[in-house]
């Protein structure tokens, strides 16, 4: 019989699960008090020239955020890419700096970022090192390779080609701020409307089922890789276009402030779920606090502090929501079977 | 729904020779051939660890045999991948591993065949609409009637999620159909309605080998009886032409008589 709540779903254009958008609705709200608050606290807070650099500072955040987006969903993690975004910059700038073209020294930047995320995720896929792991030894070994390549050396001054990828703006809106928006709907595509993104979600969700379905689980998990490697040039890119500026130590600890923007947009720490839309939102969020933190006058020690419990406390949130899965899922298996003898065993 | 009485076609479907598959020093299948035949129920049962699970994965591409060797329609086949097996007409329900829980039902349907369409002429976009157009029809066909086709398949029961995971098989043109005890862990309305998708499929003609541990189900549907222990086919045996004490008695001693 045909259904007509199935057909009226069918036509309902909303692929992600409708649940998750409502908490995206949530953390938009969350967002907007916050706002409120910190105005109330300080008028300062609410100045167009405040927002714009709320808005500038998230930016890198959101462009790499959304690319760990996809690491994360695919039930992966990856801690590397403040060491990748600083060995990235300071070969690309040294190219530079040594009479390169720029749009070439940004070309093999791109080449070299997604060559790198390629290794990790090989390291990842085929020698089944586990993400937390392989990414540690990528975060160490390319940290130390930027050390060795730059020799501890500040670098600056870039064409303005390049800085007003950072520095310029459009009709009043900063560049950067204009590629994040764009590149975070790109990814929100990416992410639910091609069949790399059905099969991020696949993999992370359910690994050997998506396996048996057909789906090649070893190459979208390099590639999950490689789009991070280039994401995170991206975002370098557009860093060190903004600070006209990069060094060995740059972007030192991003790993946890994306992540945490990650986890707090409401993707799954477990894989297989998450929003692209909830991503932009926390990494906003994150900005958000940093930046009232500062206005307010708080130490940055304090500022640390503050940032690790709202990690922390993310990632609690976000585990509360899961137990509930597991849960249900042992309540159906307790069902009673039919008849017979139906002694059937779970595994084999 | 008429079970063991019906009489068996003659045309072969499938045909397995000499299956081999060790794990180790274990022969978890040993020497196993068999035909299977056009619109056909198949049961195949044993005792836990006979074997049949890794039968299964051997047919479906999802862990390549030894040794042996597999026809469909008469010509030989090569099943490396889960899309060989695809590819070669062979469905397969696997023991506990139908879904992605974090998916919603035409993504599951779909996954691994998904529908795309171009925009701007050259860029690859999943076709969401006609993905979801098809499964309902899909789903239709068969009679199954799904409220709620774009939630996770977490939030449906275990019986809806056993019909998404083998109207997912359903999908393409199918001459074999195997299932590796779909009725497991569902209460007993659900199990019938999983029941009567597999009398549905032997109507449309396809064959389908299906694993139960629940003798009342497999007299119910099966045409022909296929019992394994230690790895090796004891035998088979025709439905009609036996008793449930004689196939436990198989299932138990491994032996024909
Ligand atoms: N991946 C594996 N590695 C090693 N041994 C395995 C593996 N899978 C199965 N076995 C062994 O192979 C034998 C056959 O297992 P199989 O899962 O095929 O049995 P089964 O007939 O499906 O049992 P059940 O009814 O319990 O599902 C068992 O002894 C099992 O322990
Ligand atoms: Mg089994």
């Amino acid at each position: 019989m045909p259904s007509q709540t199935a057909i009226a779903a069918a036509n309902n254009i909303g692929h992600a699960d409708r649940r998750w958008i409502f908490e995206g609705l949530g953390l938009t709200a969350v967002i907007v008090v916050l706002a409120v608050i910190f105005t109330l606290i300080n008028p300062r807070f609410a100045t167009v020239a405040n927002f714009t650099n709320i808005l500038t500072q998230a930016s890198f955040f959101i462009i790499i955020a959304v690319g760990m987006t996809f690491v994360i969903t695919s039930a992966g993690i990856d801690l590397s890419v403040g060491s990748l975004l600083a060995l990235v910059t300071v070969i690309g700038f040294g190219f530079i700096k040594g009479g390169m073209h720029p749009a070439l020294a940004v070309a093999l930047m791109f080449a070299l970022g997604g060559f790198i995320g390629g290794l990790t995720g090989m390291l990842i896929a085929f020698v089944k090192i586990p993400p937390f792991i392989a990414t540690l030894g990528m975060m160490v070994g390319l940290r130390g390779l930027a050390l060795v390549h730059s020799a501890g050396n500040m670098l600056f001054g870039l064409p303005p080609s390049l800085t007003w990828l950072g520095q310029g703006s459009i009709a009043g809106m900063p560049v950067p701020v204009i590629i994040a928006l764009l590149f975070a709907l790109f990814g929100a595509w990416l992410f639910t409307h091609t069949k790399f993104g059905l099969h991020v979600r696949a993999i992370g969700g359910n690994r050997e089922a998506a396996r048996l379905a057909g789906v090649p689980v070893n190459f979208v998990e390099v590639m999950v890789y490689v789009l991070m490697g280039l994401v995170t040039t991206l975002g370098g890119l557009i860093m060190i276009a903004r600070i006209d500026s990069t060094q060995a130590t740059i972007a030192t600890g991003m790993e946890i402030h994306v992540i945490a923007a990650v986890i707090i947009g409401g993707t799954s720490l477990f894989g297989g779920r998450g929003t692209i839309y909830g991503t932009v939102l926390g990494a906003l969020l994150l900005s958000m606090m940093t930046n009232a933190l500062v206005i307010a006058g708080v130490d940055f020690f304090w500022q640390l502090v503050v940032m690790g419990a709202i990690v922390l406390i993310a990632v609690a949130i976000n585990n509360l929501r899961e137990r509930r899965i597991p849960t249900l899922a042992l309540l159906w298996r307790r069902q009673p079977t039919g008849g017979g003898v139906n002694n059937s065993n779970p595994g084999g | 729904m008429s079970g063991g009485g019906t009489q068996v076609a003659t045309t072969k479907v499938m045909r397995v020779v000499d299956l081999d598959k060790s794990y180790g020093g274990l022969r978890a299948v040993d020497s196993v051939s068999f035909d299977v035949y056009r619109g056909e129920i198949l049961a195949l049962v044993g005792d836990n660890g006979a074997g049949k699970s890794t039968l299964v994965k051997a047919l479906a591409g999802a862990q390549p045999p030894d040794s042996g060797r597999i026809e469909i329609e008469g010509r030989p086949v090569q099943l490396r991948t889960p899309r060989d097996a695809d590819a070669a007409g062979i469905g397969c329900l696997h023991q506990g591993l139908g879904l992605v829980d974090a998916l919603n039902v035409p993504e599951n349907v779909f996954l691994g065949r998904e529908l795309q369409t171009k925009i701007l002429g050259f860029i690859p976009q999943l076709d969401h609409r006609r993905m979801r157009e098809r499964t309902i029809e899909l789903l239709e066909r068969f009679g199954i009637n799904l409220p709620r086709l774009n939630d996770a398949v977490v939030r449906l029961s275990g019986g809806q999620r056993q019909t998404v995971a083998i109207s997912r098989l359903l999908l393409q043109d199918v001459r074999v159909v195997i299932m590796d005890e779909p009725m497991a862990a569902l209460g007993v309305e659900e199990g019938r309605r999983v029941l009567d998708l597999v009398a549905n499929m032997r109507a449309r003609g396809i064959s389908v080998i299906v694993i139960s541990h629940n003798l009342e189900h497999v007299f119910q549907l099966a045409d022909r009886i296929a019992v394994m222990k230690n790895g090796r086919l004891v035998g088979i045996v025709e439905t009609a032409s036996t008793t449930r004490d004689a196939v436990v008695r198989m299932i138990t001693f491994g032996q024909l008589h």
